[in-house]
């Protein structure tokens, strides 16, 4: 029961409460340990029912693929179009729900999501300027992107740091406020440069993994692996960074080096995932919240669980995205926004 | 004899004088209040009445197309304002740009005071219809979004800029460059084409695309005739299904070569891919012909040797 707490009760800045917390916070380890049982088992069912979505979505698709002797047309469909998109979409949601994870533990803010904290926007200007101007270059697109998220986070953080610390309004304000900055920015690039170029990029910007090769997967899944990894190791750290960056710095953990690693590494996933995909909104905020309202806070189960979490979301998104209207196609930022929106409000309303 | 020369002399003063206060009366006329100008009634292409002066002597075209066209009929010395999208004839560059099609700048069109704003997309009109109006100056919709509807749209300049005779003998002309076409590929056989509008993402044109029809009006079938919507994003996994024995590429800065999906079509393998410039195949003008023509060309080489 107690470690079914969702993470907005963790954010009391009122320093008795946080003592009372900091107590509590002790004590989900151990109810964690208590019911390790009953994590490995909604461990083994994720990874179930992420296996039965891959599956199900190899089988649909806008061409139908008989089950065995594949012509090489069909082959190619199916190696070549089909598969790379869908680990491309498990990659990127898995992506954008474990720096959401993060994010969310770090920053001591429910509301903290890549798109929201315009680190997604920061990634897409980096994405968009590679895309107009070092085309040429094969990996100039992941690498801008990562340093535009980067860039978007820092600057946030920045924004939200006042003398008496972290503030949920600022921080969220700030995160507005930078990705509308950016939005603009992109609005005013697209406008100025009024190339061809420009405005296949504004379909790409609302999510699209159309575009998906097996060289842009084995990136993204390098991203995932090293992130997951990342914020795994970190996980306890985090744990107490949800009581308080005091508090947290009271136990020993060192505040900087945790902050600058979480940072760094929700920029390098979030960069991969959007150079590979656009802008997919709604993952990086839901998913992380599901899998706390099942497993509870502790985050060494809250980001590898968000992570299978978030690629069965956007896998089966995607799905829906290359079907509902075939041969023609959905964004599928489109349809993660669809299903995201009235989900969160159900999550809003059930507290 | 003397008082008939001093009769004559008085006579042709007076005339003088009176050609004198006529003329003056006419001009201290257009100084002080506007000459009212003789105006007519005409519907535009959504059926709203509009009221334009029978000879237009200022216009703002707030289409590429539309501009093109008041060239070819022979009022682009009207032209007092179009579109930054506006890029042929080189006349159009010269003359003052009041914005884009999406978002043209009322304020500037405003100041120019032109007798009518030529609009090709219902879609903005209510928004700066009435203020426009409000100014005096006329809206008029109309929309060419074919073969057919492009040479009626010259015709129908023709008329709204009294150079019906010029748009009629261009009209014709056309006409018999499009029988010519047609002529030519009669009885052939239809290849089958896929028409690239974008690689990535991967859009095409569909049933309601007058592309489409421009292109197998070229002497060919369109493997994607059949999808509803007219500029869809189409399936990777269904267009390499589709194994087009030409593919047309539109050509601009991101649609170079044929996607990747068409790497084992007939079309790539027998290196039957196409350029047409976008300008020529996506603004309904008489430079459409010009891509027709074009396209019939490249994909009946056999029947149109001589050129």
């Amino acid at each position: 029961m107690r470690s079914n707490r969702s993470l907005g009760t963790c954010i009391r800045t009122n320093s008795e409460s946080d003592r009372r917390i900091v107590e509590e916070g002790i004590s989900i380890k151990k109810v964690t340990a208590r019911s390790s049982s009953k994590a490995f088992r909604i461990g083994a069912i994720l990874i179930a029912l992420l296996a039965l979505t891959l599956i199900v979505a190899s089988f649909l698709g806008s061409e139908r693929l008989p089950l065995f002797d594949l012509n090489a047309q069909q082959q190619s469909i199916f190696y070549d179009i089909r598969l790379p998109r869908i680990l491309l979409g498990g990659c990127v949601g898995a992506s954008l729900a474990i720096a959401g994870a993060g994010l969310q533990s770090l920053l001591r803010n429910p509301l903290a999501e890549p798109y929201l904290l315009g680190v997604s926007n920061g990634a897409a200007l980096g994405t968009m300027l590679a895309f107009v101007f070092f085309d040429r270059f094969e990996f100039s697109r992941p690498v801008m992107a990562f340093a535009g998220a980067g860039i978007a986070s820092v600057a946030v953080y920045q924004m939200a740091k006042s003398r008496t610390g972290m503030n949920v309004e600022r921080l969220v304000l700030s995160g507005v406020i930078v990705t509308t900055f950016l939005s603009s920015i992109l609005v005013f690039l697209t406008t100025l440069l009024d190339m061809a170029k420009v405005r296949s990029f504004t379909f790409w910007l609302l999510g699209d993994l159309s575009q998906a090769t097996r060289g842009g997967f084995y990136l993204s899944f390098a991203a995932v692996v090293v992130t997951t990894a990342i914020l795994t190791w970190q996980a306890r750290a985090l744990n107490l960074m949800m009581i308080g960056e005091q508090d947290a710095f009271d136990f020993g953990v060192e505040v900087n080096r945790v902050r600058l690693l979480v940072f760094g590494a929700a920029s390098l996933v979030v960069g991969a995932a959007v150079a590979a995909s656009g802008s997919v909104g709604y993952v990086g905020l839901i998913v992380p919240h599901l899998v706390r309202m099942t497993v509870g806070t502790d985050n060494r189960l809250v980001v590898p669980f968000s992570a299978i979490a978030g690629a069965i979301f956007v896998v089966l998104a995607d799905t829906i995205a290359r079907t509902a209207i075939a041969p023609r196609e959905l964004p599928v930022g489109a349809v993660t926004a669809l299903i995201g929106a009235p989900m969160f409000i159900y999550l809003l309303r059930r507290g | 004899m003397d008082s008939a020369k001093t009769r004559l002399a008085i006579l042709c003063a007076s005339a003088l004088l009176l050609l004198a206060v006529v003329g003056s009366s006419c001009r201290s006329n257009e100084i002080g209040s506007p000459k009212p100008v003789e105006m007519r009634q005409v519907t535009d292409d959504l059926g709203r009445t509009v009221m334009l002066p029978v000879k237009i002597t200022r216009a703002v075209s707030l289409a590429p197309n539309l501009t093109e066209n008041i060239f070819a009929v022979g009022a682009g010395d009207r032209l007092v304002g179009v579109t930054t999208f506006c890029n042929y004839p080189a006349e159009a560059k010269s003359i003052q740009k009041v914005g884009d099609t999406i978002s043209p700048n009322l304020e500037t069109i405003v100041a120019i005071k032109p007798d009518v704003v030529l609009v090709s997309t219902a879609s903005q009109i209510e928004a700066f219809k009435n203020i426009l109006e409000q100014n005096g100056i006329a809206v008029y919709v109309t929309n060419p979004d074919s073969i057919e509807g492009m040479l009626a749209n010259l015709q129908q300049l023709g008329d709204l800029f009294g150079t019906r005779d010029k748009a009629d003998e261009l009209v014709s002309r056309l006409q018999q460059r499009i029988s010519n076409v047609q002529k030519g590929v009669a009885g052939s056989d239809k290849p089958k084409v896929f028409i690239q509008i974008e690689k990535e993402p991967l859009f095409t044109v569909g049933k309601q695309s007058f592309i489409t029809v421009v292109v197998e009006k070229a002497g060919s079938e369109s493997v994607t005739s059949n999808i509803e919507t007219p500029y869809p994003k189409l399936s990777k996994e269904t267009a390499s299904t589709l194994n087009p024995d030409a593919i047309i590429l539109s050509v601009s800065d991101d649609n170079l070569e044929a996607n990747e999906v068409f790497k084992n079509s007939p079309a790539v393998k027998k290196g039957r891919v196409f350029n047409v410039d976008v300008d020529l195949l996506s603004r309904p003008g008489p430079r459409l012909v010009d891509a027709l023509e074009q396209i019939a060309r490249d994909l009946h080489p056999d029947k149109f040797g001589e050129r």
